[in-house]
């Protein structure tokens, strides 16, 4: 008996060593020249957690390198025409990667954006960016804020010839995708991979989910009004559905904002915008897609009194507004604080690389 | 010990199989050139210097013209399957004579028709960030609402209403009813075979007449309609148009 699991063991790891030996010469074939040993990553799903719609990584291997050179990428003003624009300026790791006390964020030539800089995390499980769900791939995202000229204002012609000017990233770009090219394929595909991996899932929440702490009695009650109020579209455990709708704001008379109808054109679309996470909005305030709500109890306040239900594209959800005692509500926005995630606020891995 | 002698056996047989694939496609192929001739009606186009009319009499100069032609295919005399060309992705651009004319291998065989899709598939619109032809450096590609502009027109007119006398048609939207894929297969003129044969091009001209995007099926006028930036009906109208602004003149087998 004995000597059948020692032939088995030795079976087994034979068999291992070959299989490895195997996938590890495909991959010096096929992914680059000699001496391209990029350190793969795996992203990790959270325990219990739904699989993304797609997996965002298929084509763009998730590389220690890749992410370094996103990580670069994100906080370079170099991606904007006066170079006072880096990704980072709108999207701040403080505030959950959105801007700080900002109903609009700040864009090139003294400039307001359009809309609310959204907070950033979780993003492998978003299947259309941007408030309008106008964007359909985490690669090209970066696109819209480089070349608008609210924001960035740059072309990627010219991101490209100044990143080709330093040869940090000659030696970055080389040691992510092989050979020393930079093209716009790669530095999207390198951003995507420090986007998408902005994780969030170490709130108090989650530590309540995974029996590592306790919920307060307020928040515990907070939780119960969630689950009966909110849940529908602020969906567990991403803490929304990624869905569009109209949740009965009215249309701001200056900004004329009709959300997805803008990239639809048909009128059921009127005033539908994308469902945020709840996640950390402790610092991603203030609220909805134009930033209109300053705090939280403003924001319940409006889905219990202030829906204008006359809108013909009003979610159905909220054609009765949602009714809320005052306790509810105190309670609710203890909960709502719980969802604030400290190692995503202050992973020293996601800030400005020195 | 079963599944891991199984284990043992599929690290092997991956190993027989890695040094199976090394093995050459033997069979002989030859070239295909295509090349695109723009042109506004019987004239071999010009940007900017040369003044256009339409059908309506409105006059037009054209400042930028380009177009994808992607997924292109062969219609064979037999009959059989036709042809498709790898990573088929071409951006036909007025302003670059490089961009007009471009070749490719196809098995051996005989051919009588040519088959492509104007504009870019819908699964490319869908797929992240793309490069060579389809490279958003290009500036064919919306960047606040991810697709591409599957063809553009740009010029002036004095029956524009818009600043600086502008026209701008930029054709695009990929996705259910705003599609404006068009997929466009040509007969050859009669008793011109292409023909694939291995140390030889076929070449094909194709014209593409640009007066066609203002008629047929649908009046496009430029008093009325001078843009067209966005998906939905316009666009789709005059892709309708210029999915018939198409003719292969020529074909040498060579």
């Amino acid at each position: 008996m004995k000597l059948k699991i020692l032939i088995s063991l030795i079976f087994t790891i034979t068999g291992t060593v070959l299989i490895f030996d195997a996938c590890k010469k495909r991959e010096e074939v096929t992914t680059g020249p000699a001496g391209y040993h990029p350190t793969y990553l795996k992203f990790i799903i959270p325990a219990g957690w739904p699989q993304p719609p797609t997996d965002i990584f298929k084509d763009n291997p998730l590389t220690e390198e890749g992410f370094q050179l996103g990580r670069k990428l994100f906080y370079d003003g170099r991606l904007s025409k006066d170079g006072n624009f880096p990704c980072a300026s709108c999207h701040q790791q403080f505030a959950a990667f959105a801007t700080f006390d900002h109903q609009f964020s700040h864009g090139f030539d003294n400039s307001f954006t359009f809309r609310n800089a959204p907070a950033l995390f979780n993003l492998a499980w978003m299947k259309e960016m941007h408030w309008d769900g106008g964007i359909n791939h985490l690669e090209v995202q970066p696109l819209a804020p480089i070349t608008n000229v609210k924001e960035m204002a740059e072309t990627i012609s010219n991101v490209l010839k100044k990143l080709d000017l330093d040869s940090s990233y000659i030696r970055m770009f080389t040691a992510a995708f092989g050979d020393p090219i930079i093209n716009s394929q790669r530095m999207l595909k390198a951003l995507a991979q420090f986007m998408g991996s902005i994780q969030s899932h170490n709130s108090k929440y989650d530590q309540v989910k995974r029996g590592e702490a306790g919920f307060t009695l307020a928040e515990q009650n907070g939780y119960n009004t969630f689950k009966a109020k909110c849940n529908a579209c602020h969906t567990e455990p991403l803490f929304t559905d990624n869905s569009l709708r109209n949740n009965g704001l009215t249309l701001d008379p200056f900004l004329q904002d009709k959300g997805r109808m803008l990239i639809t054109g048909n009128p059921a679309d009127s005033l539908k915008f994308k469902v945020p996470s709840l996640r950390n909005l402790e610092y991603s305030f203030p609220y909805m897609h134009d930033g209109r709500r300053f705090s939280l109890s403003q924001v319940i306040e409006h889905y219990r009194s202030g829906i204008t239900v006359n809108q013909p594209t009003l979610d159905p959800l909220l054609k009765n507004r949602i009714s809320m005692t005052n306790q509810e509500k105190v309670d609710l926005v203890e909960f709502l604080r719980a969802l604030t995630d400290n190692t995503l606020l202050h992973d020293p891995g996601l800030e400005q690389p020195q | 010990m079963k599944p891991r002698f199984k284990c043992f056996l599929f690290a092997f047989s991956t190993l027989l199989l890695s040094g199976s694939c090394q093995k050459t496609i033997t069979s002989k192929t030859g070239n295909i050139k295509l090349t695109f001739r723009n042109m506004v009606n019987t004239s071999p186009m010009i940007l900017d210097t040369v003044t256009y009319s339409n059908p309506f009499g409105e006059t037009y100069t054209i400042t930028k013209f380009k177009y994808y032609i992607s997924n292109i295919g062969i219609g064979l005399s037999g009959g059989t399957t036709p042809g498709i060309e790898k990573e088929s992705y071409h951006l036909v651009d007025q302003e670059l004579p490089g961009s007009l004319s471009f070749s490719f291998e196809e098995a051996e065989d005989s051919f009588i028709t040519l088959r492509f899709l104007i504009g870019v598939d819908s699964a490319r619109n869908m797929s992240g960030a793309q490069t060579g032809a389809l490279d958003p450096l290009y500036d064919m590609f919306w960047t606040w609402n991810s697709g591409y502009v599957m063809a553009k027109m740009e010029g002036t007119s004095p029956q524009s209403n818009q600043a600086g006398k502008k026209i701008e048609y930029h054709i695009g939207g990929f996705s259910g009813a705003n599609n404006v894929l068009r997929e466009i297969s040509l007969a050859f003129p009669a008793g011109k075979p292409g023909v694939i044969k291995q140390g030889q091009t076929s070449e094909i001209t194709v014209e593409a007449d640009f007066n066609k995007w203002w008629q047929t099926p649908n009046d496009i006028k430029i008093a009325d309609l001078p843009v067209c930036t966005t998906p939905g009906i316009l666009a789709k109208k005059v892709a309708d148009n210029y999915s018939k602004m198409f003719t292969v003149t020529d074909v040498v087998n060579n």
